[in-house]
């Protein structure tokens, strides 16, 4: 359903013809997220409490994240595009990391 | 796409009479939406991160005072926690001594057990959602249907588990500016996070009902496509993404 020409096309009621991409991934990503949270609560009765440890927590909740986004959400059946549009805009995080966490623990409440 | 240069293509893609991202506007809509909500999140994650961090991190149990999960049985719980110095206003209390008990065992010190059961119940019921748009890309209206219903059974079990969860915290004295634990923004940022998170849950259980009685009565069969599902599916999922973050910050760190 490709409309060929701007008198066809009407941009409010367009919506493209998506084909069913079978269940097999939707398993997959089902098994990894299983798997992911599986380790985190091994990791969380096992490792000493360091910074290491958070790292690694952090690492999986964005390797989750990874899958959802790009499966579940099917981010990556979409043109890449939109996935910029999306995804970009989201480095402004980086910058309120930098900005309040680096530097939190010495301009909030114990000086 | 046969365009033979990279200027060509662009023309053809933004000159109209297309669709540039070949989507359609609900849907690009609702990936602005989660675009800005994700930001709202971050916000929130962000700034429980900079009250936390400038806090002193609770000093790990002594020898004769750690925990093994059940093992202990105690109603005076919050009160010895404090007598060996766990629980204090000085620092941050650590989660695991906190977020500690699971329905009708009451007394045992199991950490994490809850909200892992949480998290699963929240990621089974975003695999139902994405079969639910499966099987609406098949124009399969019973699938759609029963997947559909199954959702907001784990949507409406996540509310559940999230009321026990909040009840256990306030029944222990938590409120919006004190608690037995420690600093008064410990159980504030606890509120305020999860409290907006399960907003979201119970706004997407409330949307999830109105497109489950929509698939029934035929609506989408009438329309020709199942794609408010699908837009539907991607809030659904995007709640299930920033629950890993609050599984993560708020229990594992």
């Amino acid at each position: 359903m490709h409309y060929k020409n701007s008198e066809e096309y009407e941009p409010i009621s367009y919506v493209p013809h998506v084909e069913s991409h079978g269940t097999s991934e939707i398993w997959r990503t089902l098994t990894i997220l299983t798997v992911l949270t599986v380790v985190d609560i091994i990791l969380y009765f096992t490792m000493p409490l360091t910074g290491f440890r958070n790292f690694i927590f952090i690492v999986l909740g964005i390797v989750k994240a990874y899958y959802i986004v790009a499966s579940f959400m099917h981010m990556k059946h979409e043109k890449i595009d939109l996935a910029a549009c999306i995804l970009v805009p989201l480095l402004f995080v980086l910058g309120l990391i930098a900005g309040l966490l680096y530097e939190g623990n010495f301009w909030l409440l114990n000086p | 796409m046969t365009s033979n240069s990279a200027s060509a293509s662009t023309t053809k893609t933004w000159s109209g009479g297309r669709s540039p991202y070949n989507v359609s506007y609900g849907k690009l809509m609702m990936w602005i939406f989660l675009l800005s909500d994700a930001f709202t999140f971050s916000s929130l994650l962000i700034g429980y991160g900079a009250v936390r961090f400038s806090y002193p991190k609770a000093e790990p149990l002594a020898q004769e005072h750690v925990i093994k999960p059940m093992s202990h049985v105690s109603h005076e719980f919050i009160e010895e926690m404090k007598e060996i110095g766990a629980f204090s206003e000085a620092h941050w209390p650590s989660p695991d001594l906190v977020f500690n008990h699971f329905p009708f065992l009451h007394g045992l010190h199991l950490p994490l057990f809850f909200v892992s059961l949480m998290t699963f119940i929240l990621i089974f019921s975003s695999v139902t959602m994405v079969l639910a748009v499966e099987a609406g890309h098949r124009m399969d209206k019973t699938k759609v249907r029963n997947y559909m219903f199954y959702t907001i059974l784990g949507g409406l079990a996540f509310l559940g588990c999230q009321a026990w969860e909040w009840t256990q915290f306030i029944t222990a004295g938590c409120s919006l500016d004190s608690n037995p634990y420690g600093p008064a923004q410990f159980a504030t940022l606890f509120f305020v996070v999860t409290g907006f998170h399960g907003f979201h849950v119970f706004s997407g259980v409330v949307i999830n009902l109105i497109i489950y009685i929509n698939t029934i009565i035929g609506t989408y069969e009438k329309r020709g496509h199942y794609e408010m599902i699908e837009k539907v599916g991607l809030y659904w999922h995007f709640v299930d993404l920033v629950w890993v973050f609050v599984f993560t910050f708020f229990y594992l760190i």
